[in-house]
């Protein structure tokens, strides 16, 4: 199949198709650029989607909310929704287990959905380097990515890079919402989920927690409860996602680009990146678009 | 009293030399249909056998009806199917309950099928106290080993309390559940693990059944005692017979302390065993009956510690299911052992043995340990959920691979001495193998539908509705799920108006976070590999593994899964339970670059099949296929021309080698 056909092919929601696109995305060598490059010009007359991201600790259910979510968008009538869930990698192996596809089972003949396991490839932060480069493909096929981070600590929310909102779920207890309080981060997230609140009076006891720490931190930002094992709360959940921001992705890219500079080629060629043009978005737009200035750094960058 | 000058010999109540009764002989039986095992257990019967030990199918023990989707090639695979009292009876025709001590090995389903055979034995006339035998009734390890869970633990763990709640008013001499270290060991746990494991276990069951408070004191006391065990013996006896003194020890002083049980008679410590099936080999089966012999004597040398059942598994177990002489040729050993051997005619032979008591000494401090940690994190329940059991079954078995991949471990056939002349036990037409005729499967297909014609489709809809609102409103369910069976009502229809009240479970897998070693050369030269598919590629390659239809045994896919993210993999763990539909979605989506199904039930024709049906439907037909389960030789054959890449058995025992040729699938598959 070629990547021409793929595209046809994944517009009419092929997911043989949508996967090998999501393949050729993940593929982060400069070599690979000219064909994201040709695949993002191809798709460039869709809409750009929703991305939503879900972060949290381990263990507090992301993979089963997310599950629950995405078909209580699509019953809601939302028309197609992606999944992209990221699972750490070793460190010493560079493999990876990716197991959360044992806890959301969409309807296998249902085309409107879409699940996809990321390793994080040894990044930092919950999300993989190619996190933000999957979402640039699965956004133009469909009208909400959502994006389930590793289980991460404080302080590791990249996913607010990448998203255009971003949900942090704690469960009962947890005391989650104390520890991004201390770090700093509950200005971060633009809602919070209580999970599993099917567990009695502690749930409402985190919640009052959250929307008092939220109230002291001023503006109105949702903390909506839910439980996988009755269902309740999913629904409110999912309309509160289908009603949020969308269309951010492109203005990410700089970011991710001074990133992906910053790791190549370090300090160096973060320099030579701000002597080549007055921003980072100029430099991109010189360039003719990401891809285009991922090869076209590549090839200028000095051998050493 | 023994007299003094022969202290060696056993004597009865009146100081008369005696011998023991021996322990009951079982064979764990059944395939096919109703019909086909009841002649079963009509010949096992006939040839000495003194109790019945049923097996059942796959959608049997999952809550299905034999004309579900997913049951389709489970049907009769591994068990009876049993769709309804009227399978039971034709599945006990010719066979006196009364006089029978009949074992069920049922757990998601176990109140069903105890419900069943109380209904039949109402509808012959035979009084309910009269029955006599085990429902294995242990949910715990099928959410840790085995995956024939239905129901969420909480709800689950009910149905387990009631059984027990029932029996001990209407079924005085029924064990309602045997508690089971067996999987533990099969599933890769060490003495003191399956001791710990499975105390802990049976106290979280007690705890239970005593904060419910529905019984009195006691019969608190008399539920302790029908409390039983079924245990697993392994190749190394002398370690075994220890672990099993360790046992007795434990449950006596836990039944003292923990419940105040003061007669001596409810605190034994009563087990039936099933020998280990985990050791036994495919390279050079025979060799396998020498190691059930052995594996015997660890249940059976030690008095104090003796079982009261016993049920060895066939010499080609690890080839397919037995054919009636293997089962002959099982029961035989057993009969020699107890009336050709002198062993039933001593008192305990190990009592003062100082090597024995530090052993067993040691075993208790170990499993003693080991329940404290599961208690002090809140119970069974807790560590289920928090998955600290599962992991260490799943590291212990990494642990013993390791081990025989380096040939630390011994496996005569395997790692050593490989070289056997061929055995004159597999060069029949058989091959050694049991055959299943699918007529069977339709007669059991037919039953099914004959029973919906006849039965009054009123009555079966108010039972049921009887059954979902003792469910909702937190009543003994025995009493409706009686009614049912008696109604013919199907085991689909019990179980799902019990699903639609209690949800369904999905289980944690112990996957995360394990770490395998497949040896440092071999691993640097394995990731060597792996790296260069990913400079060629631009990422590693992409495994989607997992295992379809209803057998839940996921130890040997969750093994290939850490050893190829040991050597650099990205594994897409899809779970269990799945259909073959859902695993080429999953490769498809995934875009794997192969996908690995593990089959134990010995339905891997047909799933495969339907898995290469799958993915040509949906694109995914260069997606490379390997297989792992017990898989026959012809059958890899066939397998191999539906397409199949690799076929991975117990003889491929080395994971660095499996994972070897995994690599040369991929690199062979797109250049």
């Amino acid at each position: 199949m070629t990547d021409a056909g793929a595209v046809a092919a994944a517009r009419q929601g092929d997911k043989r198709a949508i996967a090998r696109l999501v393949t050729v995305f993940e593929d982060l060598r400069p070599s690979a650029a000219p064909r994201r490059s040709a695949i993002a010009a191809a798709l460039a007359d869709r809409p750009i989607g929703r991305v939503v991201g879900v972060t949290g600790a381990p263990g507090v259910g992301k993979s089963t909310l997310v599950g629950a979510v995405a078909t209580a968008l699509v019953a809601a009538g939302e028309p197609r929704v992606a999944v992209v869930a990221v699972d750490p990698s070793s460190p010493l192996t560079g493999g990876a287990l990716l197991g959360d596809r044992t806890r959301v089972r969409f309807p296998s003949d249902d085309a409107r959905l879409y699940f996809r396991s990321q390793a994080s490839g040894g990044q930092a932060g919950g999300v993989a380097a190619a996190t933000h480069q999957v979402c640039r493909v699965l956004a133009r096929l469909f009208s909400t990515v959502l994006v389930e981070t590793v289980g991460v600590g404080q302080g590791e929310i990249d996913v607010v890079r990448i998203a255009d909102a971003t949900w942090l779920v704690v469960q009962p207890h947890g005391g989650d919402a104390v520890q991004f309080l201390k770090a700093g981060l509950m200005e971060v997230p633009d809602g919070f989920v209580v999970s599993k609140g099917d567990l009695g009076a502690a749930v409402g006891a985190t919640v009052g927690a959250l929307v008092a720490a939220v109230g002291l931190l001023g503006g109105a930002r949702p903390v909506l409860t839910t439980s996988a094992v009755t269902g309740a709360g999913v629904a409110a959940l999912a309309a509160a996602i289908a009603t949020g921001p969308r269309g951010g992705l492109a203005a990410k890219e700089p970011y991710f680009f001074e990133r992906w500079v910053g790791e190549e080629y370090g300090r160096a060629g973060l320099r030579r990146l701000a002597a080549l043009a007055p921003s980072t978005a100029a430099y991109l737009a010189a360039a003719g678009g990401l891809d285009a200035a991922h090869a076209a750094f590549a090839a200028g960058a000095p051998a050493w | 009293m023994s007299s003094p000058s022969e202290p060696y010999l056993l004597v009865d109540a009146a100081g008369q030399p005696t011998r023991d009764a021996p322990w009951i002989f079982r064979t764990y039986a059944g395939h096919s249909s109703p019909r086909a095992s009841n002649a079963l257990y009509r010949d096992g019967l006939e040839r000495g056998q003194t109790g019945l030990s049923i097996a059942f199918d796959l959608p049997t023990q999952c809550g299905y009806s034999s004309d579900a989707a997913i049951a389709g090639p489970e049907v009769g695979k591994v068990g009876v199917p049993i769709n309804s009292l009227d399978d039971f009876h034709v599945l006990f025709d010719g066979i006196p309950l009364e006089q029978m001590n009949t074992s069920m090995t049922i757990n998601g389903t176990a109140m069903w099928l105890l419900a069943l055979y109380v209904a039949l034995a109402r509808e012959r006339g035979v009084p309910e106290a009269s029955l006599r035998g085990t429902i294995q009734n242990d949910i715990v390890k099928e959410y840790l080993a085995r995956g024939t869970y239905i129901f969420p633990p909480e709800h689950s763990l009910r149905l387990i309390a009631e059984t027990y709640e029932y029996c001990v008013d209407h079924l005085p001499e029924w064990n309602p559940s045997n508690v089971c270290s067996y999987h533990l060991q099969e599933a890769g746990a060490t003495p003191v693990q399956e001791v710990g494991f499975a105390l802990a276990t049976a106290v979280g069951l007690l705890d239970l059944v005593r904060a419910r408070g529905r019984i009195d004191v006691a019969a608190f006391g008399r539920c302790v005692g029908r409390l039983s065990f079924f245990v697993n013996s392994g190749i190394r006896f002398v370690e075994e017979l220890c672990k099993m003194r360790a046992f007795a020890e434990l449950w006596d002083q836990l039944t003292r302390d923990r419940y105040g049980i003061t007669s001596a008679k409810l605190r034994r410590f009563r087990y039936g065993v099933q020998v280990n099936s985990l050791g036994l080999t495919e390279a050079q089966p025979e060799n396998n009956a020498w190691r059930i012999l052995l594996e015997t004597l660890g249940v059976t040398l030690s008095r104090k510690a003796r079982c009261r059942a016993l049920q060895l598994p066939a010499w080609n177990e690890a080839m397919s299911l037995p054919r009636p002489w293997d089962q002959q040729w099982a029961l035989r050993l057993q009969q020699i052992l107890a009336y050709e051997t002198d062993l039933l005619e001593y008192p305990d032979l190990f009592d003062g043995n100082p090597v024995i008591a530090a052993k067993t000494e040691a075993i208790v401090a170990g499993a003693r340990a080991e329940l404290e940690q599961i208690v002090a994190m809140g119970g069974v329940q807790a560590a289920v959920d928090a998955g600290y059991m599962k992991q260490a079954l799943v590291r212990s078995m990494t642990d013993r691979m390791t081990r025989i991949g380096s040939g630390a471990q011994v496996v005569v056939g395997v790692n050593q001495w490989t070289d056997g002349l061929p055995s004159p036990l597999t060069t029949g037409a058989d091959g050694g193998m049991f055959q299943l005729d699918p007529a069977f499967v339709d007669e059991a297909l037919a039953g099914l539908a004959a029973t919906r014609r006849r039965r009054d489709p009123a009555r079966v809809a108010a039972t049921l509705a009887a059954l979902a609102a003792a469910a909702r409103a937190g009543d003994n369910l025995m009493e409706p799920s009686i009614a049912c069976a008696l109604a013919r009502v199907t085991t689909g229809e019990w179980a799902d108006a019990l699903r639609a009240v209690f949800g369904e479970y999905r289980a944690v897998t112990g996957v995360d976070g394990q770490v395998l070693d497949l040896g440092a050369a071999r691993a640097a030269e394995l990731r060597a590999r792996v790296e260069a598919f990913v400079a060629r590629r631009g990422r590693r390659p992409r495994l989607v593994i997992g295992k379809p239809g209803l057998d839940g045994h996921s130890n040997g896919a969750e093994v290939i899964a850490v050893a190829a993210r040991q050597a650099g993999w990205d594994v897409v763990y899809a779970g269990i339970r799945l259909t073959p539909d859902a695993i080429a979605v999953s490769a498809v989506e995934e875009d794997a670059d192969l996908i690995g199904m593990s089959i134990l039930s010995g339905s891997h024709l047909a799933l495969t099949e339907q898995l290469v049906a799958a993915l040509a439907a949906r694109g995914g037909a260069d997606i490379p296929v390997v297989i792992g389960g017990i898989v026959p030789k012809p059958d890899v054959a066939a397998l191999e021309a539906m397409g199949v890449r690799a076929v991975f058995t117990p003889s491929d025992f080395e994971l660095g080698q499996v994972v070897e040729r995994m690599l040369d699938v991929v690199d062979g598959a797109r250049p």
